[in-house]
């Protein structure tokens, strides 16, 4: 019962803060909007079962991503086109469709039978750490998964790095850079 | 010594060829290529070195042979082949005289190719062709055979092209190549034949022969019959190829255009011989199928009495060499199809030394002339450079079988052969009542022939010995005998033209030649389907063997009386007349009527090649056509449902976005109602 | 009434739907960018809530895989980022609309 409770007021903070981000006008004000929401997920998944996520979500998420997010949103000045409608003929197409495939995907949902199990873990660090790095009789599991993970994400630093770097010789690095 | 192993005899030459390869490619960037003693020193010594294995080998041989098997070459589920090596008595004969007529032609070449700038290269070709030869010969399955098969008709190619800047000469190479190739397509399908009946085993030979006597013994011959038949004419039509019978001889005669030591070495002594060894080898498989005997029997004749009158009409010493290789060719043949084979071996042994020796000697004609081939501008070289004249005659007296020497023995062997052992009797003619006895037409054939080779020999050996010398005079002042290396191979080869013959000497009583065969080639040669089937089986092909007999001397003495008529005609026709010397820039080629006998055969390579032309433009235009207009139907559909496609797509990249959703939406709408999501 | 796993479904394609809004409907790149955070996060839920609904060995999965798609979202929002950057290079502007050259 308290469970319920507790899990409404979370569902309603994080649809709010969603419905935030698709009515804000500036961006800074949008992303604000998301981390309220990812919080609130976070929130959830402690409720569920997942408190290591929960932590994780918030440490990554929350933390790093949406720093992220905040800064470019800050170096490239993201309200510079304040002035524009923010809904046209496009939006009045989507929303029906979103709504018929939630719809429809949603009826399909419900008519699955859902039931708690009471015999599933819960996700504290120890179950996670020893699922990942603990290689099993059957395989390395998920362990194989971890590193290509780390890969990954070091190859895509390694692109964003290249992609934005400032071209020698551009105007724009002659006009932040410090002359010697 | 019997633990020699056999592998080293053909693997001298293949050093060789490496060797003299790696030495050829070095020195190509110099002016004046590899020294000729260096070079002449290694291309002779490791030929001889094969010939002393194979002496050493053949002294104390057993009867079954050496049987060594090196390595396993072919090993999938269809076909298992082995690299293995044969070295019985019929092996034996053709490796003696392979190798060490081979090394005396080498030593011959050194001094024919001196001053040559691709003497290097010549000799790392004739290695290669001995390497070939060697495998072919002593190999004990088909597969490896054919590999030395194609070898020598490789080698034929690069040699007879040697000169390559001269069109002609590739010319000759390449049309020597492609008419062996067809004739390569028949062994190729003979050996699928072989395969299909019995199993990749039978390409072996003793599993080949071991093969045929099971199916004479278990008394279902007609059911592999036609079968082996089929395969049996397709190897005839390989050997064809390669010995240059009727239809596929039209490369032998411009295969003259490379040097002569190629012409004797492989024109006449082994290459175009390999088609008789492979008769004789699977001489079992031959007896089985008597249809194709006669098949082989009615070409040799035909082919040996063309080529003898072809050469009639020829003006060039080496082509008249040449169809007279032809002609003997046909000889054997022809004693293969009466079941003779190993006549017909003899045969090929003893031409191989009297061939060669012709061929040797009219090249040291040609290199005492400076290049002058046309015998109309040549004549009484004997006193010039008399003993080329005595080889080359001995060898003529050897050819058209004078009583005593070589050519005497063996052909005459094989007229009496023809005789006695021809049991076709061709009935149902409408010429006569009764039946027709071919035996004594066809050796009424080879007799004719016998005194034709007596005349264009006889007319050869006066034009270019004889009377008066008909070249320029500044010419003759040149004309020198051979140098000692030449001299050398042609007296030991007189000598083999003289006294080979007598290996077999059935009169006299010496059948050294046939016993050291017997065991190879006795199984076939005594088969009798009276004996060999069960009585309860009647086949009409299988006619009981009859010999009939007559008295040996007959047939000496007919032999010896078509030799001296025909030399009696060649004197009495070119002897005493003068004959025309012919002008400065005069082709050697026959004209007229001549022409048209001699060129016959390539008038028949031309309709064959007319018909390939005409497959080849429809193809070109009808199919080809057709294949193009199907593909830019696919094309043209593909485009339009291209097109069609793009109606979907719109400028603004949001927009296609909700379409993409959309398209989700039905797709999860479909797969709800066909009831996948439960 | 106590807490039913379709609520936590029920949850998940709301907030998935709501992003898809974002991301489609806004003509800001930066909310086009956060809406797709936001549909990640929605999938993120769903796993979440379908791990309390299986026995012990497979749950387990519910609770790593979220951590792996964490990582991923990472990494895609560092590039789409960067990625930002460069466009804005291009054209000076955050308008998608501005973007819209495909032909048909």
């Amino acid at each position: 019962m308290l469970a319920l409770i507790y899990f409404i007021i979370l569902a309603v903070i994080a649809l709010g803060a969603a419905a935030c981000v698709l009515l804000s006008r500036h961006p800074l004000y949008g992303a604000l909007s998301l981390v309220t929401s990812m919080i609130a997920l976070a929130g959830i998944y402690g409720l569920i079962g997942s408190p290591f996520l929960g932590v994780v979500q918030i440490m990554v998420y929350a933390g790093a991503i949406m720093m992220l997010v905040t800064f470019v949103i800050m170096v490239l000045n993201g309200a510079r086109d304040s002035k524009t409608p923010m809904f046209d003929r496009v939006s009045f197409f989507i929303l029906p469709a979103v709504i018929l495939l939630a719809g429809m995907v949603g009826f399909a949902l419900v008519r699955s039978p859902l039931a708690f199990d009471t015999t599933a873990l819960r996700g504290s660090v120890a179950l996670t750490s020893k699922t990942l790095f603990d290689v099993a009789q059957t395989g390395p599991g998920y362990f194989i998964l971890f590193e290509i993970l780390g890969l990954l994400l070091l190859s895509a630093m390694v692109a964003a790095v290249l992609m934005a770097k400032k071209r020698l010789g551009s105007i724009e690095t002659e006009n932040t850079e410090d002359k010697h | 010594m019997t633990n020699i192993p056999l592998w080293l005899i053909p693997l001298f030459p293949l050093l060789g060829t490496i060797i003299l390869g790696a030495i050829a490619v070095a020195t190509s960037p110099n002016k004046k290529g590899a020294p000729e003693g260096v070079v002449g020193a290694i291309a002779v010594l490791l030929p001889a070195m094969s010939f002393m294995c194979v002496a050493a080998l053949a002294t104390g041989m057993p009867d079954a042979g050496f049987r060594t098997t090196l390595c396993n070459w072919i090993d999938i589920p269809l076909l298992k082949v082995d690299i293995g090596f044969l070295f019985d008595g019929l092996s034996r004969i053709m490796l003696l005289f392979v190798t060490g007529i081979g090394t005396l032609i080498t030593l011959y070449s050194i001094g024919y190719m001196h001053g040559d700038r691709g003497f290097t290269r010549f000799f790392a070709y004739i290695n290669l062709f001995l390497f070939s030869m060697i495998v072919l010969v002593l190999s004990d399955n088909l597969m490896l055979t054919f590999l030395g098969w194609e070898g020598v008709g490789l080698c034929s190619y690069l040699l007879i092209g040697f000169w390559n800047k001269d069109l002609n000469n590739c010319k000759a190479a390449n049309k020597a190549f492609i008419v062996n190739r067809v004739g390569d397509i028949g062994f190729l399908l003979g050996m699928l034949c072989v395969v299909t009946i019995g199993g990749s085993g039978a390409l072996n030979y003793d599993l080949l022969n071991q093969f045929i006597q099971m199916v004479i013994a278990g008394g279902h011959v007609e059911l592999v019959l036609p079968m082996l038949s089929l395969a049996a004419i397709l190897f005839f039509v390989g050997c064809t190829g390669k010995s240059a019978q009727i239809p596929l001889l039209t490369w032998l005669p411009d295969a003259m255009a490379g040097p002569t030591p190629v012409s004797a070495l492989i024109h006449a002594a082994t290459m175009v011989t390999s088609g008789v060894y492979l008769v004789a080898r699977m001489s079992n498989l031959f007896v089985l199928c008597p249809d194709v005997l006669n098949i082989i029997l009615v070409v040799g004749a035909l082919t040996a009495f063309w080529a003898a009158f072809a050469g009639l009409f020829q003006n060039d010493i080496k082509k008249v060499l040449a169809y007279s290789t032809i002609s003997q060719l046909g000889y054997m043949f022809m004693a293969a199809g009466v079941s003779a084979f190993d006549a017909s071996i003899f045969h090929v042994f003893t031409h191989a030394f009297f061939k060669a020796s012709l061929f040797l000697g009219a090249g040291a004609v040609i290199h005492a002339l400076a290049g002058e081939q046309d015998m109309r501008r040549m004549g009484g070289m004997i006193k010039k450079t008399p003993v080329t004249a005595c080889v080359m005659i001995f060898a003529f007296l050897a050819i058209v079988g004078f009583p005593g020497f070589a050519g005497f023995w063996s052909k005459d062997l094989i007229l009496e052969r023809i005789f006695t052992n021809c049991n076709w009797v061709f009935t149902g003619t409408y010429l006569a009542d009764g039946a027709v006895p071919m035996n004594k037409i066809f050796y009424i054939t080879g007799l004719f022939t016998a005194v034709i080779t007596a005349v264009y020999m006889g007319r050869l050996i006066i034009m270019t010995f004889f009377g008066e010398y008909r070249g320029s005079k500044e010419s003759e002042e040149h004309i020198h005998e051979a140098p000692a290396v030449m001299l050398i191979p042609m007296v030991v080869l007189t000598f083999g033209s003289i006294f080979a013959g007598y290996l077999w000497a059935e009169s006299m009583g010496i059948t050294f030649f046939a016993d050291s065969l017997a065991p190879v080639l006795g199984v076939a040669q005594a088969f009798d389907p009276a004996v060999a089937f069960s009585p309860d089986m009647v086949l009409e092909e299988f006619i009981p063997r009859v010999t009939t007999h007559v008295n040996p001397m007959v047939f000496a003495a007919l032999g010896t009386l078509a030799a001296l008529f025909g030399m009696f005609v060649a004197w009495k026709g070119w002897g005493k007349a003068h004959i025309q010397a012919a002008a400065k820039g005069e082709s050697s080629a026959p004209d007229g009527y001549a022409a048209k006998w001699t060129f016959m055969w390539d008038y028949v390579h031309l309709f064959f090649v007319k018909v390939v032309k005409i497959t080849a433009w429809l193809c070109e235009v009808v199919v080809d056509t057709v294949l193009q207009a199907f593909q830019w139907m696919l094309g043209a559909v593909a485009t339009i449902i291209g097109d069609g496609a793009t109606v979907f797509q719109v400028r603004k990249v949001r927009l296609q976005l909700v379409f993409s959703i959309l398209g989700v939406a039905l797709l999860v709408l479909v797969v709800l109602l066909t009831g996948g999501m439960v | 009434m106590e807490l039913q796993p379709i609520f936590i479904q029920l949850l998940a394609l709301a907030i998935f739907a709501i992003g898809l809004l974002v991301a489609i409907s806004r003509r800001n790149l930066f909310f086009v960018l956060m809406g797709i955070e936001l549909a990640l996060n929605a999938v993120n839920l769903s796993f979440v809530g379908f791990a309390k609904t299986l026995p012990d060995a497979m749950s387990v999965a519910g609770q790593v895989v979220p951590l792996f798609t964490i990582a991923i979202a990472a990494a895609e929002a560092c590039v789409g980022f960067a990625m930002v950057i460069l466009i804005f290079r291009n054209r000076e502007s955050i308008d998608a609309d501005t973007y819209s050259d495909m032909r048909g």
